[in-house]
């Protein structure tokens, strides 16, 4: 048993983060100068619940944006649709989602993952 | 009951019910961060936190997923600074390299010389689709081989994936 716990150890864990699409397209919304877009995020991330979403320009800084929770609890093996609402003149170009470690789980050396979408 | 029993089972063939649901997937471009070994600080010296294998660490391992060639950069920077930490009251000296430990297709194989570096930052352009591991090491030296004050010390590897 000691030997199990100590090869379970060692071999880690294996854990997922996933943005889709790559390339999502703004899509005019239901309100005037208002445009819209769609991703999904898929979370297998055992250690991670919470993610953020940031939208940024092309020089990673920060732009306005309207979503249900900027950021969100996400379950492990859970799917979320993410729906963005920019303004008809944004410049808006990468949307991503990055992982929210939480600090009373650190044990050791922890990785945080940001996966990216762009608008073209 | 049987009176109800057989003209329902009658009707029901008749009609020929059938129930289908959909799957309903697609294969698209898409990046996949995946942290299969969280790392871990070895404690060789009292001055000196370290991943290496050889002094008690673990390197962090990730894996990164890429469904299409050309799509995505990956950018993993090693730790600078820790997240969690006793307070310190000397300069930590900060060390590290990202390598490529495993790849899926030989054609990744000049992923690390090809790389930018910047900062603590190590880019890599996608170039194949397939699944690349990257391997982290860190290590921390604290003031002029000082001793680390005992407590828990943690560090972040921060691994993203950015549409080209």
């Amino acid at each position: 048993m000691k030997y199990l716990f100590l090869l379970l150890f060692a071999s880690g864990y294996v854990s997922a983060h996933e943005l889709t699409p790559t390339y999502p397209e703004l899509r005019t919304s239901y309100m005037n100068d208002v445009l819209e877009v769609k991703l999904k995020m898929w979370n297998a991330r055992v250690d991670v619940e919470y993610y953020k979403i940031e939208v940024t320009d092309e020089d990673w800084n920060d732009v306005p944006f309207i979503t249900r929770e900027k950021t969100f609890k996400l379950e492990h093996f859970g799917r979320r649709d993410i729906e963005i609402f920019l303004p008809s003149d944004t410049t808006a170009t990468y949307i991503c989602t990055r992982s929210l470690l939480e600090k009373g789980n650190a044990q050791k050396s922890i990785i945080s993952s940001k996966v990216c979408s762009k608008i073209k | 009951m049987l009176k109800v029993v057989i003209p329902m089972a009658a009707s029901i063939l008749a009609t020929g019910v059938v129930a289908q649901t959909e799957i309903v997937g697609n294969v698209d471009s898409k990046c996949i961060i995946i942290s299969e070994t969280p790392g871990v600080y070895g404690n060789p010296n009292p001055y000196q936190l370290t991943t290496a294998p050889t002094n008690g660490g673990v390197q962090p391992i990730i894996r990164y997923d890429v469904l299409a060639a050309d799509y995505y950069k990956a950018v993993i920077e090693h730790p600078i600074d820790f997240s969690t930490s006793p307070t310190l009251d000397d300069v930590v000296t900060w060390t590290g390299d990202v390598e490529v430990s495993e790849m899926s297709d030989t054609n990744m194989a000049d992923y690390d010389t090809n790389k930018v570096e910047y900062d603590n930052a190590h880019e890599y352009e996608m170039s194949v689709a397939g699944s690349t591991w990257f391997k982290i090491s860190s290590t921390a030296d604290y003031g002029y081989t000082k001793s680390f004050p005992a407590g828990q010390y943690t560090a972040v590897v921060q691994a993203e994936c950015i549409p080209l």
